[in-house]
């Protein structure tokens, strides 16, 4: 371990089609991320949160990533295959936003979970008592049994502790969340978030947390990062950034927050509204 | 699911019920008197007239149809004027032939198309997309007994590497059991007689499953694109496994499953096919069988084949339908919402 | 974006293809017509003195067994060929749709029956029905074509069934009866033309079908009567010969081959550009 540095460092990325002369991705993105620490990076759909969380650890092969992305002092931009596969899963691990989709409808749940192990070689037996173990852990009841079922057998919020049962068995350092909570029921995506933070204090993990909703951030994050087309457009501490958001992006998307104290009847803005705003203001 | 299979085995039965009407009605379609086709070509007036009382022709249309079915549930699927047999016997025979070349040729379009059709979801690019549409409607234009000529004239006439027809070589024939050979010579200890049951079987068999192969290709392929492309294959790698793994773990029991339908599927063109390919190779199976028939103007023997490969597909389709219940849990599950 | 733009490359590269297919298709349609006339010798006249002699300057593509000219014997059989797919495809889909419009215009239970027994026919393999309904008949051409037809109807009959089905649900179909057109008139003007477009998209692939089909059944036995010059009948009358003159079955084989091939070609290509519901690629 790189004594002192941060456990994530990404320096000017940049993600772009192969084989286009398009428009990049994504651009510029520079943060950090310390060990144990939780950065949301937040940003309207399509601002590109989700090409950037692929990029850590190159998932997407239809693109081409530049830059630099340091993991635990290792350079990740340009590793060899094998390197990249160990970092994934046991370095890095990543939750989708539908964990309706994210698990294979025709393989046994078990199977799915202990499967960073046994890759890595871990005795099948073990690996699955460590995988039990992790469901378990994240409150999935009855585990020993329901490990054996196909995924059809749970519901959205069970599966979403199942994929995080996958992604954390393998011991990661850094969990990228992209979009969690989305595709799941408001009771629901409380427990998760819950869960996410739990996990993070017990086990000092870092959390990347991925969202388009600012609302969810405030009591998870340390930091937040905001996205916008592609660029990253500040990066601050969570209560500051609540507080007094430098950019009219952010402001716009803290605008679009639905709040229990705005006063009735009172219309939501729109990021788009905050736009125009400073459009006009830009104009005069 | 009882209920599913239930409802699954009825409907086998109804339609196998509905293949036999058929039969029936094509007896109908003989032009002039169908004793005297029944009877054969060489027949007297008294074997003509034995036959009408056989087939009860002399009496009403409902009776005969009663009589048919009656006759069917005992197994008489009519009476050979040719082998002067009856044509279950002769079926007896010649049906394991036809069968055990379809699921070689079966295995065989597995064991290749599986491999071929995942490079080519791992290559995929426009190049492969045209050359796989150019294969598939190549496979589907050869006519298979033309295929089974050229093969026969290359690999067998011209290289000698095969034999050139038959089931066995002069001796080798293993002691009927099944009527399979592959089976019949490993039941009689013989590994002289499997392989030259083998070796009569490959030209076929390549044959048989050329047609298909190119089906099964371009299904593998798109079934693993579109595994490929989930998020459960993302989030395999974003565990850290191989591509390897990924294919082998995650994209093949998908591939797998879907080729087992379209196999289901194709087993009926497979059929049609078999009966082709045989009567090139000589194979004694029921292609040769009604090959030989339709040349003596045995036409009842001819009909009798036909119901018997109706309805074996149709319970082929039912094995299929059940063997995908026991092993893709989607299936299982929504028909348990179903049913 | 990247998806779109390999389409159009893939389009692109098909091209060609498409445009040998039709080239094809339109020579084969050339040659049903005069055929008979640029045939070198009588294709029916037998000779012991030429039998079997391989392709050479005298005889382009060799004789068969009883001495008549292979290529000559394949320019007549290009108008039979032709005739008969082409029959079997335009009559099958007329006696489908027909079936299925009945069904569509029928009460439940009787579109209910219909379609049942629709599905009997298709419980056998179209080569095994065609064969026993072409053996019951006896061999000629024209029973050839009966049984093509009975063995080939129900598929249509269920494919214009479905297409029917959605079409009915359809927004402009429930629009138009909203005007007062009866459900008769909205079915002939709306439902059915809509639902035979699905038809004619993939008539070119039911011909090729349609040739190896009819090919396969004279290869058996049950097709043109012998003299006739049936290119399936003419790979049969080869079989025997493969050790010793491969010519025999190998070009009527090759006609076959290609005609299939060209009308299937020209057939995918009609349906990537006619059906807007066939995603390219
Ligand atoms: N592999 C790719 N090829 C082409 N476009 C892509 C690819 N991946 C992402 N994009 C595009 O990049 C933009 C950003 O997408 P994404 O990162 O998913 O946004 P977010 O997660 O913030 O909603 C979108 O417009 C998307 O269509
Ligand atoms: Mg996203």
């Amino acid at each position: 371990m790189s004594a002192g540095g941060p456990l994530l460092e990404v320096r000017d990325l940049a993600v772009r089609v192969r084989e286009s002369e398009g428009p990049r991705l994504v651009r510029d993105v520079s943060f950090e991320i310390a060990a144990g620490e939780r950065l949301a990076l937040v940003g309207e759909s399509g601002s590109g949160k989700s090409t950037v969380a692929k990029a850590l650890v190159q998932l997407d092969r239809t693109v081409e990533v530049s830059g630099s992305v340091r993991f635990d002092g290792r350079e990740l931009v340009g590793a060899r295959p094998g390197d990249l596969r160990r970092v994934r899963g046991s370095g890095i691990a990543m939750i989708f936003q539908d964990p309706m989709t994210a698990l294979n409808p025709v393989r046994r749940v078990l199977d799915q979970v202990a499967e960073p192990l046994v890759i890595r070689g871990v005795p099948r037996r073990e690996a699955r008592r460590l995988a039990v173990a992790m469901l378990d852990r994240l409150g999935v009841a009855d585990a020993a049994r329901r490990a054996h079922d196909y995924p059809t057998a749970f519901s959205g919020g069970m599966r979403q502790r199942v994929v995080m049962a996958a992604a954390l068995v393998g011991g990661p350092r850094l969990l990228v969340a992209d979009e969690p909570t989305t595709a799941l029921d408001v009771r629901v995506q409380e427990q998760v978030l819950d869960l996410i933070e739990e996990q993070s204090r017990e086990l000092g993990l870092a959390v990347l947390l991925i969202t388009h909703d600012l609302g969810i951030v405030a009591g998870l994050a340390d930091r937040v990062a905001v996205m916008r087309s592609g660029a990253l457009v500040e990066t601050r501490p969570v209560d500051e950034l609540f507080a007094d958001p430098h950019h009219p992006y952010t402001r716009g998307l803290l605008e679009s927050v639905p709040r229990i104290d705005a006063a009735p009847g009172q219309r939501l803005r729109t990021v788009a509204d905050a736009v125009d705003d400073t459009r006009e203001s830009a104009d005069a | 699911m009882t209920r599913f299979v239930l409802r699954r085995v009825g409907l086998a039965v109804l339609t196998v019920w509905g293949v036999a009407t058929l039969v029936f009605l094509m007896t109908k379609l003989i032009p002039g008197d169908a004793a005297r086709v029944a009877a054969g070509r060489t027949a007297t007036a008294e074997q003509i007239e034995a036959a009408r009382q056989r087939l009860g022709l002399d009496r009403p249309m409902v009776e005969q149809y009663l009589h048919y079915l009656g006759g069917l549930l005992h197994g008489d699927l009519g009476w050979s004027a040719s082998t002067k047999q009856p044509v279950a016997v002769d079926l007896q025979v010649a049906f394991p032939v036809t069968l055990q070349l379809v699921l070689v040729a079966m295995v065989f379009t597995v064991v290749v198309a599986i491999p071929l059709g995942t490079f080519a979801a791992l290559r995929h690019g426009s190049a492969a997309d045209a050359a796989t549409r150019l294969v598939a409607i190549l496979g589907g234009g050869v006519p298979v007994f033309w295929l089974a000529l050229v093969l026969q004239w290359l690999f067998a006439v011209r290289l000698g590497w095969t034999p050139i027809s038959g089931a066995n070589g002069y001796g080798l024939d293993p002691p009927v059991v099944t009527g399979a050979t592959l089976v019949d010579s490993l039941l009689a200890g013989s590994p002289q007689m499997f392989a030259d049951s083998a070796a009569h079987l490959v030209l076929p068999a390549l044959a048989l499953s050329a047609p298909f192969l190119a089906v099964v290709v371009r299904n593998v392929r798109s079934t693993m694109l579109g595994v490929l492309g989930t998020d459960y294959a993302s989030f395999a790698v974003a565990k850290g496994v191989t591509t390897w793994r990924l294919v082998v773990r995650h994209a093949l029991p998908a591939a797998a499953s879907s080729t087992l339908t379209i196999l289901g599927m194709q087993l009926g063109f497979m059929l049609g096919a078999a009966l082709l390919v045989e009567a090139v190779f000589a194979m004694p199976g029921l292609g040769t069988y009604l090959y030989t028939a339709i040349l003596n103007q045995d036409t009842f023997a001819v009909l009798g084949g036909v119901l018997v490969t109706g309805a074996v597909f149709v319970l082929a389709g039912l094995v299929v339908d059940l063997i995908q219940m026991a092993i893709d849990p989607r299936v299982r599950s929504s028909h348990l919402a179903h049913a | 974006m990247l998806a779109r733009g390999s389409r159009r490359l893939a389009g692109r590269r098909a091209g060609a293809l498409d445009v040998l297919a039709t080239v094809l298709v339109l020579v084969l349609l050339v040659l049903a017509a005069v055929g008979p006339w640029l045939a070198p010798h009588d294709p029916y006249r037998a000779d012991p003195a030429t039998a079997l002699l391989p392709p050479g300057a005298g005889h382009l593509l060799g004789t068969d067994d009883s001495g008549r000219d292979i290529l000559s014997r394949l320019l007549a059989g290009t108008r039979a060929t032709l005739l008969s797919s082409v029959a079997v495809v335009v009559l099958s889909a007329a006696v489908g749709a027909a079936v299925a419009t009945l069904a569509a215009a029928s009460p439940r239970w009787l579109d209910e029956v219909i379609m049942r027994v629709v599905d009997m026919f298709l419980a056998f393999p179209s080569m095994v029905l065609a064969l026993g309904v072409a053996a019951a008949l006896g061999p000629s051409l024209t029973s050839v074509v009966v049984a093509m037809v009975i063995a080939m109807w129900p598929a249509t009959a269920r494919l214009v069934r479905s297409v029917m089905r959605e079409t009915m649900a359809a927004q402009y179909v429930e629009a138009a009866r909203l005007t007062g057109m009866s459900r008769r008139r909205a079915m002939l003007r709306h439902v059915l033309p809509n639902s035979l477009d699905s038809l004619y998209v993939q008539l070119g692939l039911d011909v090729s079908g349609a040739i190896v089909l009819i090919a396969g059944l004279a290869f058996l036995g049950v097709g043109a009567a012998p003299p006739s010059a049936d290119w399936g009948s003419m790979v049969a009358a080869g079989r025997e010969y493969v050790t010793t003159a491969w010519w025999v079955a190998f070009f009527p084989g090759a006609a076959i081959t290609v005609a299939a091939v060209a009308f299937g070609l020209f057939g995918d290509a009609l349906r990537t550009r006619l059906d807007p519901t066939v995603v390219r690629g």
